[in-house]
């Protein structure tokens, strides 16, 4: 599989990546409350954990976009609906849970009826309802929801992408067109019928069903770990597609789509294949993340994640792997750096700034000036730099 | 003869314009035929409707004797059926080297779940060197393409043809902007295809034409004009005055 021209060099460097990933992992666990070092705090390694997550999906935007030439807008909507997936089987379980426990000191046992109305209730209670709808049939099967996982976003990738990519919609129409599936996607979940909680989202997803005993700062320990294992199979995965003949031809159905048609490639069949996997892909990334951030909801994947996304992978460097986990990784750490009220505002005589407000402006600013300098964004600059000195 | 490809009385019109008009044309196994005409004859949109890129209105595209028409294929089946096609300007990928742009067009199962299981052994290997050797860019296959001369993007293009292994070949102005050296080499290449291949010229250059030394089809407003070798083609009055204006 994945034969390709690659030279040693190549898979030194995917070493050297997959080190530098497990590295960084030990230092952090090290420095965490494991050895009452206490250096960092539980929710900072959650912090860390999800921006793990947020560099695979950059990833998937980086093969979808900088080198199949798709500018998705819309691969939140498959990281969020991975997160939903895997949010439905924590919650219902959880509550179950709690159900049972407290039906415990009841001198008669309940009824499957009165459980069932009484998992429902907790759940539902928020949005005025009482039942489970039907899509929560199998919530408390933890293989189902993740197939789910799975399926659900790969089925939403295909069937929109088989319909753009069969009309030879292209470019900024196609862009335009996946927007418009995020949005109608957070506005359909925004609805209370639509069984996923209306805008209230899911939510206690950070207690994972089974551990109660176990302490927060050991469950984000153990999802920080997966998030960076996670990253490092996806990396070294996307790594050898990228450089094989596979890759070859997903570029060049990026840089002349009409000529790769004559070589004789079905250029909608690879398109297809490229979204849908880059959207497993996403979704299994969510449905890392969400436990780590604990809660879910419409917002998350409105129109402008997905912009971000791409702004992340534009300025890290698009066309490059690494140029997109350096993107994901720095901008998503900065911009909770700001938007979390750590950053110390500037008062001037007449104007105090506030960088929860003015934090937007700097990464839209940040955006021109590197996509000014370097096309190819940071990492294009740290190439150029380096080659120069050599 | 059999034909490989017959074109029977295809018709096509943009917006009121007829491009093409009651055309019909066949090419027979490892047979070299020219087609002419001046600018707006409808040589682009013939070669267009051969490779499936413009339907016709009227009119089908049978391939071998088989009889099956091409009208019904997408591009890229019709490419993978046998017929390569070569543009005017050099169309190489220029982010990729020689060698990738080759094996890109290698043949091989074209859909993405073979793609990726594909390996590249040393029988592949041994095939382009061979054609890498042809070509006169063994030396430098692992240039990057964009850098190479504008002579070597043609000789790249012939090879990505080559490793396509077509039983058609369209070439388009094969001996635009080439020097005279060049060009002879081209029409011996040309030449030593056509004892397995069948091919279509599309070329402005009477010149390259006649060292073809083939059956010579001139187009004028989307028909044929007349067709024969190239002597009878140029002594056609018709032709002339086409040519020379009236």
């Amino acid at each position: 599989m994945f034969n390709s021209l690659l030279k040693d060099t190549n898979h030194r460097q995917v070493l050297f990546f997959c080190i530098t990933i497990i590295l960084f992992s030990f230092i952090i666990t090290l420095l965490s409350d494991l050895f009452s070092i206490n250096f960092i705090s539980t929710s900072f390694i959650k912090t860390l954990g999800k921006t793990l997550c947020l560099c695979v999906i950059a990833l998937s935007m980086d093969v979808v976009w900088g080198y199949c030439g798709i500018l998705s807008l819309g691969h939140f909507a498959f990281f969020g609906l991975g997160g939903y997936m895997i949010g439905m089987w924590l919650m219902y379980k959880r509550t179950e849970i709690i159900v049972l426990t407290a039906s415990i000191s009841e001198s008669l046992p309940l009824t499957p009826q009165e459980i069932s109305d009484a998992i429902g209730n907790q759940i539902f209670g928020v949005v005025g309802g009482s039942e489970i709808p039907l899509i929560w049939a199998y919530a408390d099967n933890f293989y189902f929801q993740l197939a789910m996982v799975i399926l659900i976003p790969g089925l939403l990738a295909f069937v929109f992408g088989w319909l753009a990519f069969r009309s030879r919609v292209t470019g900024v129409y196609l862009s335009i067109l996946t927007q418009a599936m995020t949005l109608a996607l957070s506005l359909y979940l925004f609805q209370n019928d639509s069984g996923l909680r209306g805008n209230n989202g899911l939510s206690g997803l950070q207690n994972i069903p089974g551990y109660d005993d176990t302490s927060q700062f050991v469950i984000s320990i153990y999802f920080f770990w997966a998030s960076a294992l996670f990253l490092i199979l996806v990396f070294i995965f996307f790594f050898y597609l990228v450089n094989s003949k596979f890759g070859s031809i997903i570029t060049a159905i990026r840089d002349d789509e009409t000529r790769i048609r004559f070589l004789g490639y079905h250029v909608e069949s690879y398109k297809l294949f490229v979204f849908v996997l880059t959207a497993v892909i996403s979704a299994l990334a969510g449905a890392l993340y969400y436990p780590q951030a604990g809660i879910i909801n419409p917002a998350e994947i409105a129109p402008i994640a997905s912009i971000y996304l791409a702004v992340w992978v534009a300025i890290g460097g698009r066309g490059n792997l690494y140029g997109a986990i350096i993107g994901a990784a720095s901008v998503s750490l900065i911009s909770s750096w700001f938007t979390s009220g750590q950053a110390p505002s500037i008062s001037l005589i007449f104007y105090k700034i506030e960088w929860v407000n003015w934090w937007t402006v700097i990464l839209g600013l940040g955006f021109v000036i590197v996509t000014l300098i370097s096309r190819e964004g940071i990492f294009g600059f740290l190439k150029s730099i380096f080659i120069r000195k050599v | 003869m059999n034909n490989l490809l017959e074109v029977k009385n295809i018709s096509v019109s943009f917006d009121g314009f007829k491009a093409v008009n009651n055309l019909s044309f066949r090419i027979g196994y490892n047979e070299i035929k020219a087609v002419i005409g001046p600018n707006g004859a409808g040589k682009t949109t013939f070669m267009d409707i051969i490779t499936g890129q413009t339907k016709p209105d009227n009119g089908d595209v049978l391939w071998t004797d088989k009889q099956y028409s091409l009208l019904l294929l997408k591009e890229s089946e019709i490419a993978q059926l046998g017929v390569g096609r070569k543009f005017q300007k050099p169309t190489i990928f220029e982010n990729k080297t020689v060698l990738q742009n080759l094996i890109i067009s290698q043949k091989k199962i074209r859909n993405p779940f073979s793609v990726i299981f594909q390996s590249f052994n040393s029988l592949d290997e041994e095939k382009i060197n061979k054609i890498l050797k042809e070509i006169n860019l063994f030396e430098i296959k692992s240039k990057i393409s964009g850098e190479l001369s504008h002579g070597q993007k043609q000789w790249l293009e012939i090879g990505m043809l080559l490793t396509q292994e077509p039983k058609l070949l369209l070439v388009d102005e094969p001996a635009a902007g080439m020097t005279t050296e060049e060009r002879q080499q081209t029409v011996k290449i040309l030449k030593k295809l056509s004892l397995k291949k069948s091919i279509i010229v599309v070329e402005h250059d009477m010149e390259f034409i006649k060292d073809l030394e083939c059956n010579v089809t001139v187009l004028h407003d989307g028909s044929i004009l007349s067709e024969g070798t190239i002597n009878e083609v140029s002594n056609d009055e018709n032709v002339i005055e086409v040519y020379l204006g009236r």
